[in-house]
């Protein structure tokens, strides 16, 4: 997937990943990651689960706008099956704005 | 490939899905591509509420009317299926031996977004979705990488270019 990303943002196209073997994300070298120790198949988390699938978009486009340094991994603090989604909140206006306007 | 091993393929993703410990041994057996030199990149510019966003992922979503990807060559299948961005039922399949995908199937949120990213740009959140989406599949290896990063990446990058996408968010299997 990584080897993807590297194209569209040498494309011009500002990219974000979410990486589920953090091993592979490290060799392959995609510009901005977000890492989540979660099983094959559920890098948004639990069918079904809203709340959770929400959080997973709000720390992903945290990142996006976080990251300066390309190659960066964010690792997400949340664990499989063991977090409460239910009072997660979006971010803010100024955390999903770029830092420097261009 | 035989049908057999496609078989004994998919057993595999059941189990090291259902227990994650099994699958430490799978992923230091493999070697993955190293890239080297500089990683590309090119900065965010617009906040989250003005950009179009496109959705990549290399989980192997395709529509049911499209050919399914090959899973008969142990290197992988490197081709692109385009998406229409449809959250109707039954709108997507999935081809892919290995992983389990029967939790994606029930809600192919977890592995393509799109239901909940409409939500986002319904908050005003996130700006607006293309009219299109692009579906891989992955475990590409041997001969099949250099098609996928020379041939496949920039077909899809172009059309992202030509969709005037302001960010992409791609999600693995």
């Amino acid at each position: 997937m990584g080897l993807i990303q590297r194209e569209i943002e040498r494309a011009g196209i500002p990219t974000i990943g979410i990486s589920i073997v953090r091993d592979y994300t490290a060799k392959v070298r995609p510009p901005r990651s977000v890492f989540l120790k979660w099983p094959f198949g559920h890098p948004l988390g639990e069918p079904g689960n809203i709340s959770q699938q929400r959080a997973v978009l709000f720390e992903t486009f945290r990142a996006l706008y976080a990251i300066d340094t390309p190659g960066t991994i964010i690792d997400l603090p949340f664990r499989w099956r063991r977090e409460n989604y239910s009072d997660v909140k979006p971010p803010g206006a100024e955390d999903l704005t770029p830092k420097t306007a261009s | 490939m035989s049908s057999l091993q496609r078989l004994r393929n998919r057993l595999i993703a059941r189990l090291i899905t259902r227990f994650p410990h099994l699958a430490k041994g799978f992923i230091d057996n493999y070697r993955p591509w190293e890239s080297e030199g500089e990683i590309p990149w090119t900065a965010v510019s617009k906040p989250l509420r003005d950009c179009r966003l496109a959705l990549v992922t290399t989980a192997g979503v395709h529509h049911p009317d499209q050919t399914p990807f090959d899973m008969r060559d142990s290197d992988g299948d490197p081709s692109w299926r385009e998406l229409t961005g449809e959250t109707l039922p039954g709108a997507y399949r999935i081809t892919h031996d290995y992983y389990d995908h029967s939790d994606a199937e029930k809600d192919l949120n977890i592995v393509l977004p799109l239901e909940r990213l409409r939500e986002l740009v319904d908050e005003k959140l996130l700006g607006s979705l293309n009219r299109r989406h692009f579906g891989f599949m992955g475990h590409i290896d041997g001969r099949h990488i250099p098609t996928l990063i020379e041939k496949s990446a920039r077909e899809v990058a172009g059309k992202l270019c030509a969709d005037e996408v302001d960010l992409v968010l791609l999600t693995p299997a």
